[in-house]
């Protein structure tokens, strides 16, 4: 089938068995592919209420049928399980050149289940996979790990865990070659719980294309849009980080755990521009990307030295500057690397010590608690502690390991407003005071609160305007929750697509939907219509949300967080809170949630999910 | 209040005077160094039958040149902005966030990207006290 491998993997670590598998074409046309192919697995052949971290739940891995293609910013793919950080539905997406290997190794995606009673890797070279030991790497941090994988063959592609991993930090992350990371949701710890320390991949093959001359023509178009997006400018010359000057002024940055909303100084130290002119040494660039959006950074000299080596994205250059106070970009580069080699999501990591320092600066928890550290606004040297502490479990680093929710609990501050998260997710480094749609699309994401699994930020800060997918502004105003629910429900349904398809959603900011569409069409030979893709948003946003169902999620926990309601006295998101009941209200009719939040039989039964419907009403 | 025919000499006096009396302008734009022009397409069908080449020029916080110019001077800017009508009617009206219409690809910006991202505060400021100035534009005249 073109696009596809037409395999998949499946390991059983606990047995050592391999084997392989297909799936049928009406499931690919249904879900397409990443993480929407991987929920479909895991409802239908596995138990959702085991434990994350026990052997029975599967880890996955998935890609896209555009993955491999050549297609430009086709390098995505999706990394999948029930989330140890937050007991529901975990993914997360990655750059790199990882999905574009494993589909040369002939694989379309890989689950694998069970645990390794010591240390292993999984190998996967042109279609054969073994497993082997792992004792040396065990305990070696993500650059070291991948070092001494690659020191073997340099051709190996690599995702590898590091400590905290191996530790089961509950925000854990996984290393791709050292320079793209799946941050969120603690997938790392599921790889760990398995005692796996990396998979490593190779290949040859070429993956097949229904008409290889549309695809060219699409694939050279899509370069020209590409090269005429300011957008894709923007992001080559200042990384992610651009947004941090555009967004201070907008009243998207958070500032000192959510409660300042404006500090020019801390966006002038820590912007891409400042990025751009200090410790940049170069742009890198995904697999088939011409935009190259990465950092690659170098601290020479002073008390936060690095090797060169990946840069912080925006949100890191938030939950470790403006998050928690600190003015010193060389900082922030520092405690990137460190989570980087730990092993560890920036997110997570700078938001539960944020939310630490509050907690510290109240006189909640006490120098004792705080095992001697002063964790005061903006100490860094404190922080990098922190960090290494939280991989090893060591000390208040055991408790914060958790994440700040379960972290809260343990420090008696459990429903204070310093909590900052959604379903157990703390939120990414955009206000939803400032714009009213993120806050919606944070209260209804299927992984807790996630900025990248649908395009609203695009649409509501006006990245994009798609009149030609659906009715939208050009030009909202972040500050309102009016027509919000009906932007957020259609960003979603595009924006999840950026995912199945395994396409960058900065790409598809910068490319025409047609173009993606054709791409796509060109390379399966679906020949879908936009609405055929829209659907398949819906169905996977929905699919997901059966899931979560099922794992006890309901009306009660689509709420956004105390902080997020209490209006900033500054900024231009001053005064500004997201009306909760409106958006939710208006968003779940559109949705076709019922007043539980969960999908009606009609929407189910709309979107062809009849498992679910199976599961959800009997 | 005085109103002005856009796109005119008298119009960008006008502007250029109200930046010229904001101290928040003089504050925000104390870094600043430069000319931007502004290249508005012609528009027939608007009642602009020309394209319009516009020169405005910034020094820390000052207001130099501000004048209707040819397209080789326009062409000499540090910074180029270059865009339909309706578009920047939208812009100077507060229809569309400039910031926006550059993202979109509804207006082209030549020039140092990295700068203007660094000073988007100033470049905001100006075009805020561009809508403060009581404007009839070609296609209402």
């Amino acid at each position: 089938m073109n696009g596809y491998a037409g395999k998949f993997l499946e390991v059983d670590l606990t047995t050592g068995a391999v084997a392989g598998f297909s799936l049928e074409e009406a499931r690919l046309k249904k879900f397409i592919g990443g993480s929407s192919l991987a929920a479909s697995l895991y409802l239908e052949r596995y138990n959702l209420h085991a434990d994350p971290l026990a052997p029975e739940s599967p880890f996955m891995v998935m890609n896209g049928p555009l993955v491999g293609s050549g297609f430009p910013g086709s390098s995505r793919f999706a990394v999948a399980a029930k989330s140890p950080q937050t007991g529901i539905w975990g993914e997360s997406a990655c750059g790199g050149n990882f999905g574009p290997e494993l589909k040369k190794a002939g694989f379309d995606g890989i689950v694998i289940t069970g645990r390794s009673s010591t240390p292993v890797i999984l190998s996967i070279a042109d279609g054969e996979a073994i497993i082997a030991a792992a004792d040396k790497l065990w305990g070696k941090d993500i650059y070291e790990a991948t070092d001494m994988l690659k020191a073997e063959d340099k051709g190996w592609k690599v995702l590898a865990i590091g400590p905290a991993g191996e530790n089961l930090v509950r925000f854990s992350a996984i290393g791709n070659d050292k320079a793209h990371f799946i941050g969120r949701t603690g997938l790392g710890a599921v790889m760990g719980s398995k005692k796996l320390k990396a998979i490593i991949v190779r290949g040859n093959k070429s993956s097949g294309k229904c008409d290889e001359e549309k695809f060219k023509a699409v694939s050279k178009e899509a370069l020209q849009e590409i090269k005429e997006s300011t957008f894709a400018e923007s992001l080559h010359l200042m990384g992610s980080d651009v947004g941090m000057d555009l967004g201070m002024m907008n009243g998207d940055v958070p500032i000192k755990n959510w409660t300042v909303g404006e500090d020019f100084e801390l966006s002038a130290k820590l912007s891409g521009p400042t990025m751009r002119e200090t410790y940049l040494t170069k742009a890198h660039a995904c697999a088939n990307c011409p935009v190259a959006c990465k950092r690659v950074v170098a601290v020479k000299d002073g008390p936060y030295q690095t090797e060169e080596g990946p840069g912080p994205e925006y949100e890191t250059c938030c939950t470790f500057g403006t998050l928690i106070m600190n003015y010193d970009l060389a900082a922030v580069i520092k405690a990137n690397e460190l989570c980087n080699r730990y092993g560890m999501d920036t997110i997570s990591a700078g938001a539960t010590i944020a939310m630490v320092m509050e907690l510290y600066e109240k006189g909640i928890i006490s120098a004792q608690t705080a095992d001697g550290l002063v964790l005061a606004w903006g100490n860094m040297d404190t922080v990098c502690a922190l960090l290494k502490k939280i991989a090893c479990r060591e000390g208040l680093g055991n408790i914060l390991a958790d994440g700040s929710l379960q972290a809260a609990a343990k420090l008696g501050a459990q429903g204070l407003d310093a909590v900052v998260h959604v379903k157990g997710l703390e939120l990414p480094m955009h206000d939803p005071r400032g714009f009213h749609g993120m806050g919606l699309a944070y209260m209804m994401s299927n992984r807790g609160a996630c900025h990248l699994q649908h395009a609203a930020m695009g649409m509501e800060q006006g990245m994009v305007s798609w009149p030609q997918l659906f009715e939208m502004k050009e030009d909202y105003q972040g500050t309102t929750s009016q027509g919000k629910a009906m932007l957020v429900f259609n960003s979603e349904n595009y924006g999840i697509l950026g995912n199945s398809l395994s396409i960058c959603q900065y790409l598809m900011y910068c490319l025409k939907p047609e173009t993606i569409r054709d791409g796509f069409n060109a390379v399966t030979g679906f020949n879908f219509e936009f609405q055929d893709l829209l659907l398949c948003g819906a169905r996977d946003w929905t699919l997901k949300r059966g899931i979560n169902n099922l794992l006890g999620i309901s009306a009660k926990d689509d709420v956004l967080p105390k902080r997020i309601l209490t209006p900033l006295s500054e900024g231009a998101a001053a005064g500004s809170v997201p009306d909760m009941q409106l958006l939710r209200d208006e968003y779940y009719a559109i949705r076709g949630l019922d007043a539980r939040g969960v999908p009606t039989r009609e929407k189910l039964s709309e979107l062809g999910l009849t498992e679910l419907i199976n599961k959800l009403y009997t | 209040m005085s109103s002005y025919k856009g796109l005119t000499q008298e119009w960008l006096d006008a502007w250029k005077q109200k930046i010229a009396e904001s101290k928040e302008y003089k504050e925000i734009a104390k870094d600043w160094e430069g000319s931007v022009s502004i290249i508005v397409n012609a528009a027939p069908d608007k009642n602009l039958p020309e394209t319009a080449y516009l020169f405005t020029d910034y020094w820390h916080g000052d207001v130099r040149d501000f004048v209707l110019c040819d397209e080789a001077r326009a062409l000499s800017a540090r910074f180029i902005m270059s865009g339909e009508y309706v578009r920047w009617k939208q812009v100077a009206t507060k229809e569309l966030d400039a910031t926006k219409a550059l993202m979109q690809g509804k207006l082209k910006l030549k020039g140092d990207l990295t700068y203007v991202v660094r000073n988007v505060k100033t470049i905001n400021k100006v075009i805020d006290l561009l809508t403060e100035v009581n404007t009839i534009w070609p296609d209402e005249a």
